[in-house]
């Protein structure tokens, strides 16, 4: 175990006093490790977004921008006018809303290779509504050429530098940082535009993404003592999005609902009943996710509880949508 | 005026006490706290006026959200919050919030996304003014906020507007999140920047009670445009014991320091100025 720095241990978000493991962070390295283009700009937030082993072994090609991050975004869209892929650091919240105007003349209009990595997604944050993004999928869904992708925990963050390089223009990267270190779990390959199949079921399609899916998850399990067998699907890929999967997901079990971890206007959800209703498929279906309101500050299960995303609203939703189903 | 300088030597010594009592809960932005007790003592004690109502005429906004353990620790200390509520500070449920949101008494504006506060103290400031209320508007924040553009297009519009009843006030502490803002981003020359803005800029060490009564009563002074008050502290000042431990937290997590001598070193300098004081 490796000793903190003082200012690792000044870190406002780890609160565990320990070193955390920063797969996200290590995969960036050695991306950057094999190619040259790759600069990391961050916004004051070094250890929070894991970018202190880039600032540490590869100093010559990492910028603290300071607390600037419309600056940042700028910056990256020079640097990517010249041939870098800037990876821009910061919380969801600053980094998506703080800088749209820039991140879309700057980045998405010239279609550049900037990524945008937020962390602190959705309510995931003591910090209340001025760290909160639960309205950044909706914003950065709607800027053409953006692509987005969140892992459903640590073991795909590795995953997520893999997919911010292989799409050509500019990523916005849905970053969780780990509370503890995580049990060992071998990852299924990820891919643009493809939604993991992480359980079978027949019943009902839960479709969810980042912190919502370990929690769909859990539904299943409980659905399954109900005797009701859920398909759960890891969708990574919120944009662009996988429109073969929902289809045939949508078909087969003849129910759908989605969970996330953000507003239910414009998220995972509406991307899903977008797909839904382009094929005409009509079919019982119910989004869950944070309801059109600010929410507040908390520790993470606590405000998944309290705002209704976690694993017993899911349970409940489903629920009522075979309900539907049946009395159809 | 001795007295009145000792007295608020007290209350600057007992609002870091306060601090200290809330933030050996959960942790908690406790050095900027203690090393802006100065500053909240002259500044809620003796330079904003009394509305009549229990609360004030003039207006505090506090820019950057992590400074409330400040206004806590002083409003605990002017009888406006009870110890017992802030110690519950970030429980999950409860209403004491790290970070606080507009509506809990003593914040103007809901604030966390860091550099907004300029713009809205000088929008306030004007508005004040139109209306034809003598009320001064008083805006906290701090160094990091400097690195955002925003803070400068607020303090272009104030000394635009001659707004001489602002008075922003930059703890311009040499830290923020990833270390010194000296090795990260540097603001100096912190003073030259405002004056060029055209504000009336003042630089004082911001931990000395009679240099601050000056100071406020300077910025008071000016009528023809807004002042600015850059208070060169650091972390932890006034509690040497935590400032030798932890110089550079801009968080202190709740295991990070020996809070017990921390309050012991400051109950000292409490019982002291208490026997001076009638
Ligand atoms: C717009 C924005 N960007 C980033 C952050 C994250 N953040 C919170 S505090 C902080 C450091 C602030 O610097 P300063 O206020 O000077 O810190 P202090 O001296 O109080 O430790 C940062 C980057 C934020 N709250 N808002
Ligand atoms: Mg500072």
């Amino acid at each position: 175990m490796t000793t903190l720095t003082q200012l690792e241990a000044a870190d406002f978000i780890n609160r565990s006093f320990k070193p955390l493991p920063r797969a996200y962070g290590d995969a960036l390295v050695e991306a950057a490790l094999g190619d040259q283009r790759i600069v990391t700009l961050c916004a004051d937030l070094v250890p929070p977004t894991e970018t202190d082993r880039f600032r540490d072994e590869l100093p010559e090609r990492f910028h603290n921008v300071g607390i600037a991050e419309a600056n940042m975004i700028g910056l990256a869209g020079g640097m990517a006018r010249s041939g870098e892929i800037p990876f821009c650091h910061s919380f969801c919240a600053f980094i998506t809303k703080r800088v749209l105007d820039q991140i879309t003349m700057q980045a998405a209009y010239p279609n550049l290779p900037v990524k945008i990595v937020g962390f602190l997604p959705g309510i995931a944050t003591l910090l209340g509504v001025s760290h909160q993004a639960i309205e950044d999928i909706a914003i950065m869904r709607a800027v053409p050429n953006m692509a987005i992708f969140e892992p459903s925990g640590p073991e795909y963050h590795a995953a997520m530098v893999q997919l911010a390089l292989e799409w050509d223009g500019p990523a916005y990267l849905r970053m969780k940082r780990p509370e503890t270190t995580p049990t060992a779990f071998t990852p299924m390959p990820l891919e643009i535009g493809k939604g993991v199949v992480r359980r079978e079921g027949t019943d009902i399609t839960i479709i969810s993404a980042g912190l919502c899916v370990h929690e769909s998850l859990n539904a299943a399990e409980l659905l399954s003592q109900k005797g009701i067998e859920s398909r759960v699907i890891d969708m990574a890929s919120i944009k662009p999005i996988d429109v073969d999967l929902i289809i045939e997901s949508a078909i087969k079990t003849k129910a759908v609902i989605t969970a996330e971890n953000h507003s239910v206007i414009g998220g995972l959800g509406s991307a899903v009943a977008e797909v839904l209703m382009d094929e005409g498929i009509g079919i019982p279906f119910k989004r869950i996710g944070i309801q059109d309101q600010f929410c507040e500050g908390g520790t993470t299960p606590y405000l998944m509880r309290k705002f209704g995303i976690d694993a017993d609203a899911i349970t409940r939703a489903a629920t009522a949508v075979i309900q539907r189903k049946k009395s159809k | 005026m001795d007295d009145r300088i000792r007295k608020l030597e007290l209350t600057a010594a007992r609002i870091r006490r306060n601090v200290l009592d809330i933030c050996r809960q959960r942790g908690g932005y406790a050095a900027q706290g203690v090393a802006l007790a100065d500053i909240a003592s002259v500044l809620y004690f003796d330079e904003m006026r009394a509305d009549g109502n229990g609360w004030f005429h003039d207006r505090f906004v506090l820019s950057n959200g992590h400074d409330a353990i400040m206004t806590y620790g002083a409003l605990a200390e002017s009888g406006h919050y009870k110890m017992e509520d802030l110690r519950t500070i970030n429980e999950d449920g409860g209403w004491v919030d790290q970070s606080p949101i507009e509506g809990q008494l003593g914040f103007e504006i809901t604030a966390g996304s860091l550099g907004q506060g300029p713009s809205q103290s000088a929008g306030l400031a004007w508005a004040l003014r139109h209306r034809g209320s003598d009320a001064r508007v008083y805006c906290l924040f701090s160094d990091g906020e400097l690195q955002e553009g925003n803070v400068w297009e607020g303090v272009m519009f104030a000394a635009h507007q001659k707004l001489s009843n602002l008075c922003y006030i930059v703890d311009n502490n040499d830290m923020q999140a990833s270390g010194h803002a000296s090795n990260v981003m540097n603001v100096e020359p912190v003073h030259d920047k405002f004056a060029a803005f055209g504000l009336h800029s003042i630089r004082i060490s911001g931990t000395d009670i009679a240099e601050l009564i000056d100071a406020f009563a300077q910025a008071r002074s000016v009528t023809d445009k807004p002042s600015v008050l850059i208070c060169d502290t650091r972390l932890w000042d006034g509690i040497d014991c935590l400032q030798e431990a932890l110089p550079m937290a801009h968080y202190t997590a709740k295991t990070a320091v020996d809070w017990d001598a921390g309050l012991a070193e400051i109950g000292s300098v409490i019982a002291a100025l208490e026997g001076v004081v009638g």
